[in-house]
């Protein structure tokens, strides 16, 4: 269940990533030329998010 | 600066640019108005040329371009700046816990100002501790205030971290562990990922995949099984794309020990972390036979998932999509040179999505991918 909510988000995200120009009604072709995927690498090194560190 | 960088791959463009230091996916046709765009050629010229190629009004055009003027150009002409958390700050007198780690003949003396500190750190490196020696080549100091965890090496702030953002302290300490054994400093650096990495003789993999889809119980049993742990969790890859070895243990959750117990029998003794917060229980395995002194070239990215509902299933998978996977979660210099042999490497690369339970099938398919590659 646990991995079944991390995928969803992580499949949210990735939507997110995908980004349109706009929308220019009848010209299919150039909505599709100005669709495009944004994407940021991390700022910094950085170990897993979950990985462990607090609580003995 | 301001600076852009334009990769045909798998019949799209991957664009990158300097003042984000985003990487954007985009139709070829798109990424040349933006080439067009950066080289100051006119709005109107290259709606003409967009006109003729889409058979579409000129006016159309004209509002396309000015859209990727607007949303695309200008954004990026401009440098994003981070602000950095800059607050005056004493270095302790005196420290509870300081250990010392002998890594590539090096030794790196590392000082806890307390338990929480320790925690992030210690127990993935607690097998390459020695015992105290004056013979010391790095000096780090490791210490809280305001809420702040700092770090500070042979004298100089590093910088520090509030809770949420520890993963990236945690991530700083691995990537200033990497300068000091390598003697490279963080531009001679390419990347790093959030996978492991195997190598079988001269080349490497890496092992993608969400946290949780078993890529350090994969990597653990593909050490059983011949192939040679380079790293877990932290992959670095300098700028000429060669994968070096990290030292960090391997982490194994508690529900893998059956399945390793049999090839790792030391596990039964590992010292054993309970993190409440994450409500987890991790122990650590040394990876065997760190070799410093070679590295490898990346020939190949495995995605892996660990499914009981499917015995075997092995595809390659196109290299956008697993562009799209591997940037969310990997940190790329941000400098130019890099970011080209960066995609240059990554245009270079099979990619593949293995999705297993039969542990057999996962080793067999991984010696004949490596197979494949030589």
């Amino acid at each position: 269940m646990k991995n079944q909510t991390k995928n969803k988000q992580e499949e949210i995200s990735r939507k997110d990533a995908i980004k349109k120009i706009g929308n220019y009604g009848k010209y299919a072709a150039l909505t599709a030329l100005g669709t495009y995927v944004l994407l940021n690498s991390k700022k910094a090194q950085a170990a897993s998010p979950d990985n462990p560190g607090v609580g003995f | 600066m301001n600076q852009i960088l334009i990769k045909e791959v798998a019949s799209k463009s991957i664009v990158w640019f300097e003042n984000s230091n985003q990487y954007l996916i985009l139709e070829n046709a798109a990424a040349e108005i933006v080439a067009h765009l950066y080289c100051d050629k006119s709005i109107e010229e290259i709606a003409e040329d967009l006109e003729k190629k889409l058979s579409i009004p000129y006016e159309k055009a004209v509002d396309f371009v000015i859209d990727i003027n607007e949303q695309i150009i200008k954004p990026n002409k401009v440098k994003k700046i981070t602000p950095i958390h800059n607050s005056e700050f004493t270095i302790p007198t005196s420290f509870e816990f300081i250990k010392y780690y002998k890594i590539n003949q090096k030794i790196l003396k590392v000082a806890f100002s307390n338990e929480f500190e320790l925690s992030l750190i210690h127990p993935k490196f607690a097998h390459l501790e020695v015992e105290h020696t004056e013979n010391v080549h790095f000096y780090f100091q490791i210490f809280n205030k305001d809420n702040y965890t700092y770090l500070v090496l042979d004298n100089e702030l590093i910088g520090s971290w509030v809770k949420k953002e520890i993963h990236y302290f945690q991530g700083k300490f691995s990537m200033k562990i990497i300068e000091c054994i390598y003697e490279k400093i963080e531009e001679k650096w390419m990347g790093v990922f959030h996978a492991s990495a195997i190598n079988h003789q001269e080349n490497s993999m890496l092992i993608l995949g969400d946290s949780g889809n078993g890529k350090s119980t994969s990597l653990a049993l593909l050490q059983a099984h011949g192939f040679h742990c380079i790293a877990d969790d932290f992959v670095p890859i300098d700028h000429q794309k060669n994968v070096h070895a990290f030292p960090a243990g391997i982490s194994i959750k508690k529900n893998s020990l059956p399945i390793l117990l049999d090839y790792y029998p030391e596990l039964n003794t590992s010292a054993e972390y309970h993190y409440k917060r994450l409500n987890k229980t991790v122990r650590y395995l040394p990876p065997k036979d760190i070799n410093y002194k070679k590295s490898y070239p990346c020939v190949g990215l495995i995605f892996i998932k660990y499914d009981a509902n499917t015995e075997f299933e092995c595809k390659e998978i196109s290299k956008l999509e697993a562009f799209q996977n591997l940037i969310p979660d990997s940190w790329i210099s941000s400098i130019p040179e890099n970011v080209t042999v960066f995609l240059d490497w990554f245009s270079e690369l099979t990619c593949y999505q293995l999705t297993y339970s039969k542990n057999e099938f996962m080793i067999e398919k991984v010696k004949q991918l490596f197979g494949n590659d030589l």
